[in-house]
């Protein structure tokens, strides 16, 4: 399992974004755990380090927020200084030098996406160890292992946004049945240049699945 | 992560008026995955004692096993069904026999006396019995299921508010923990018959 310290709260989680043509779709699930107990049933783990910039985290708790809190920090006063709002790209690039600066001492995959004028939609994702991708979508946190097969046949490139969303709900929703460590209810965000469209999805409207 | 941790579980059994009620959850996981979402963990003794096992999964299993085979053989020897008392005084004495080498289980026993009263009563793992007048719990989710049934409970409860006190109980606790859950089933016992229901919850 992940190495957090005894008591540490865990954001044992499945989150994921995915670009599409004007934007990108990013989901979570809510749960936040300590050891089995589930401290939070209803947590926010999709995070606004930019008007237009999100990211998604797992790992430990207090690691994925401090680390955001900084790159917020960070980002605000880019734009002030540049007069323009950061791109994507450079917010990924803050999150990956904090993240591989300090990989001794965080616990934290985490998924930064959003909208920009110069790409669109974009989408980069730091795994432990502080490395830097960017996938067309990515999966991470515990729960992500259950639907890398589910992911990799269902994802097609250009999807409209309608289609990514499904399929961010249909991949959360089944890495939530088998993932302990996911759970709760679904948020999605979408990302466009014309802002951030919030949504919720409970338990009993998540798409059918087989569940014995 | 602890043995009784590694597959997760919920047990709750309670007293009502002349009947009781025992109800388990149906997840089985390997630590965080869940592998079945329908796996007994409660099963017919005879037809007035239920015996549901939190614990570990093979454990569970074999000693469904093990009862079944125990009270077969009592009822060959004594030409009778076992009462609830005795087979209690059974099971701990099967577990206590293997005091330096456990079953990783904790057992809740649900049944109804020759004259209709209700029992129940928990064990730990080596064998120590628990007699309750109004709930016993067992599993991962043992301390939320505590916390339910406390404020839930109240005594005379009938067969029907009595499958939703412990309803609740159990869907409210399993909510709250990681590794139970995926489903529910509660057996209510009554001097006319069991009735037997699933549970639609969370399958997070």
């Amino acid at each position: 399992m992940t190495t957090l310290k005894p008591g540490e709260v865990n954001l044992g989680t499945t989150i994921m974004a995915v670009k599409f043509d004007g934007g990108v779709v990013i989901a979570a699930d809510s749960r936040t755990s300590t050891g089995t107990y589930v401290a939070n049933r209803v947590t926010d783990k999709l995070t606004k380090v930019e008007e237009l910039i999100y990211c998604c985290r797992s790992g430990s708790a207090a690691d994925t927020q401090a680390v955001a809190d900084i790159v917020k920090y960070h980002l605000d006063l880019y734009t002030s200084q540049h007069g323009e709002m950061p791109t994507v790209k450079v917010a990924a690039s803050l999150f990956q030098e904090i993240c591989y600066q300090n990989k001794n001492n965080l616990s934290a995959w985490i998924i930064v996406a959003g909208w920009d004028k110069q790409t669109g939609g974009d989408v980069f994702e730091i795994p432990i160890g502080g490395s830097l991708h960017r996938p067309e979508f990515a999966i991470a946190g515990s729960g992500s292992s259950y639907i890398s097969g589910f992911c990799d046949k269902s994802y097609r490139p250009g999807m409209s946004k309608e289609e990514c969303i499904e399929f961010a709900k249909n991949a959360v929703g089944l890495a939530i049945t088998r993932d302990g460590s996911s759970g709760g209810v679904i948020r999605l965000a979408v990302i466009t240049k014309d802002g951030v469209e919030r949504q919720v999805v409970y338990g009993n409207e998540l798409p059918a699945q087989y569940t014995g | 992560m602890s043995i009784m941790e590694y597959n997760g579980s919920a047990v709750v059994a309670m007293v009502g008026k002349n009947c009781v009620a025992i109800a388990t959850d149906k997840r089985l996981g390997q630590r965080a995955l869940t592998v079945d979402m329908g796996f007994e963990k409660v099963a017919p003794v005879t037809d007035n004692i239920y015996i549901g096992l939190a614990g570990l999964a093979t454990d569970v299993m074999t000693l469904h096993d093990r009862f079944r085979m125990r009270v077969n053989l009592y009822k060959h020897r004594e030409e009778r069904t076992i009462e609830p008392k005795t087979f209690s005084n059974m099971v701990s004495h099967m577990l206590y026999e293997r005091r330096f080498g456990p079953y990783f289980v904790e057992p809740v026993i649900a049944g109804l006396e020759k004259n209709g009263q209700p029992f129940i009563c928990s064990m730990d793992l080596i064998g120590c019995i628990n007699y309750a007048d109004d709930f016993v719990v067992a599993g991962t989710a043992a301390d939320n299921l505590f916390g339910m049934c406390e404020s839930l409970w109240e005594p005379d409860l009938g067969p029907e508010e009595l499958f939703e006190t412990v309803s609740q109980a159990m869907l409210n606790a399993v909510d709250r923990d990681s590794m139970s859950g995926w489903g529910a089933v509660v057996h209510i016992l009554t001097p006319e018959g069991v009735i037997t229901r699933e549970l639609k919850g969370r399958m997070d």
